[in-house]
């Protein structure tokens, strides 16, 4: 009989066989990963697949899909036959509902640009260092997403007046006894028109790894709070429970000291993103000349809207104001910009830091917390200058 | 169509270099795994067995935890279904602290190829 260990070892090696022999030459020529539709990504984990995009790729005011990330609690379904997808409506409902794919084509389609950010983003800056997938700064990208609205879906079964939460559930595969990534949204959230059974990803039918064929997208939230490969949606009277509510996804209700326990009753359901920027260019570690040079990025706020963004040149003496791109929307990032020419040579640090229409500022240091959730210190880039 | 008859003399040496192509095939397959490998130690084979069946080595290569954190994600996995002796979880959790403790320095993950989507295109 094969060992757990052979067996992996034997599998692996067979299910390569199909991406042909060329592409795994060139894998081990160059140490990249081939992922179809994913280019130039960070690979933070292969087997289940999470992937982050390069700050350097972030100029955009659209993240291209394939410079979108890519974040699996679990396995994403190898394959779904959208013939034979159906998506359920039940619970705390007058009307249960099976819904098609077709059905979902039918209704009236609602486009929301969303900047969609893993409650994890940053967690590899966190001091001391938490468990969980390292993201370095870039678990986050803004796409359009399209699909009818959960409040016309919600309407058509009825809700009873004893719905309190909408819970979603997809098709991730669970290993072992894996807790089932389910969780809930406050049903307020769920009928306030923007959150969406999305179908469409920045025009295109969603692609498996954004949650074909549907996923929830539940604006200026968290990423876990847009459940992907859709299924189920299950009216409940109360809050889900499960691991991933509790304790997962919970964020200190006052900040404590960095490396310190949290009891679980001081902590609250992480809900909407907060506050934060990015600095896109110029690269940390850039040898830069006497210039002008560009200094861009992206900032966003959740629910909230960016309405400044500050840069210094000088480790934080001095802000000054970056200018704001033209694109704006509802819970979709900022692109901001700022002119810059260096009159000394040496090393340079770089911080943005963004406000937002709610008066939160993006702090010096981020609320550590044990699971690493919602970093969002001022970004630095260190740059290198010869004046 | 050219055929091998069962006493042609080439058979047999053909037949083995196949064998050995396919092998080497193979063998070349294994060591190209986009999967992360684990570091040598003396509880490498128990981490194998016990944590890659559910995920792969880089979600344990990246992380920079102390016993004590390490212990704690031990303790989970084994309520979530992972198979791990009672005698071999003290060995474990040594393994995980030494090689992957934060006094380690960082991970470098590495970055799925550039253009992909630009061949997928080109095919259709």
């Amino acid at each position: 009989m094969l060992s757990r260990r052979a067996f992996l070892k034997t599998a692996s090696a067979v299910a390569l066989v199909p991406g042909g022999i060329r592409s795994l030459l060139s894998w081990a020529s160059d140490s990249s990963i081939s992922i179809p539709g994913k280019d130039g990504l960070i690979v933070r984990s292969y087997r289940f697949l999470d992937l982050e995009t390069p700050v350097e790729f972030m100029t955009d005011w659209i993240t291209p899909v394939n410079h979108f990330y890519v974040r699996n609690h679990m396995l994403a379904p190898a394959e779904v036959d959208a013939a034979s997808w159906k998506l359920t409506i039940t619970g705390e409902v007058r009307k249960p509902l099976t819904l098609t794919l077709a059905d979902l084509a039918k209704s009236p389609i609602h486009h929301v640009t969303n900047t969609l950010e893993c409650a994890g983003n940053g967690r590899s800056l966190q001091s001391p260092k938490v468990p969980g997938i390292q993201w370095g700064k870039g678990a986050v990208g803004n796409a359009r997403f399209s699909g009818p609205s959960m409040k016309f879906l919600l309407e058509k079964a009825g809700l009873k007046d004893s719905a309190k939460h909408v819970q979603f559930r997809g098709l991730d595969g669970v290993p072992g006894n894996v807790p089932a990534f389910v969780r809930s949204i406050p049903v307020e959230k769920a009928l306030d028109g923007d959150t969406l059974v999305a179908t469409h990803m920045n025009g295109a039918p969603i692609s498996i790894h954004h949650g074909y064929p549907a996923r929830a997208i539940t604006p200026g939230w968290v990423g876990a709070a847009s459940c992907k490969w859709l299924t189920e949606i299950t009216v409940l009277d109360k809050p889900a429970e499960g691991n991933f509510m509790s304790p997962g996804y919970r964020f200190p209700n006052t900040p404590g000291r960095p490396g310190e326990p949290v009891k679980p009753e001081n902590t609250h359901s992480l809900t909407a993103l907060t506050v934060k920027s990015l600095v896109a260019a110029p690269s940390d570690g850039a040898k830069l000349n006497a210039g002008p040079h560009t200094i861009q990025g992206v900032a966003w706020a959740g629910e909230a809207d960016v309405i400044k963004v500050e840069i210094s040149t000088d480790g934080g003496d001095k802000w000054n104001p970056a200018e704001l791109g033209r694109d704006h929307a509802k819970y979709a990032w900022r692109l901001w910009k700022y002119a810059w020419r260096p009159t000394k040579s040496g090393s340079h640090v770089i911080l943005s830091r963004a406000t937002d229409s709610q008066g939160r500022v993006q702090p010096e240091a981020a609320v550590w917390n044990p699971s690493g959730y919602l970093y969002n210190a001022y970004d630095q880039v260190r740059v290198y200058v010869q004046v | 169509m050219f055929k091998f008859s069962r006493f042609d003399p080439l058979a047999k040496p053909v037949i083995a270099l196949c064998g050995l192509l396919l092998f080497g095939a193979i063998a070349v397959f294994s060591q190209s795994s986009p999967e992360e490998q684990l570091p040598a130690g003396a509880a490498k084979e128990k981490a194998e067995d016990t944590c890659l069946v559910c995920h792969e080595a880089r979600i344990i290569v990246q992380q920079r935890l102390d016993k004590a954190a390490w212990t704690k994600e031990v303790d989970k996995m084994v309520r979530w279904g992972a198979d791990v002796d009672p005698k071999d979880r003290d060995a474990l959790i040594d393994y995980l602290s030494t090689n992957f403790s934060p006094d380690q320095p960082a991970y470098e993950a590495p970055r799925t190829k550039a253009d992909s989507t630009e061949k997928l295109k080109s095919k259709h």
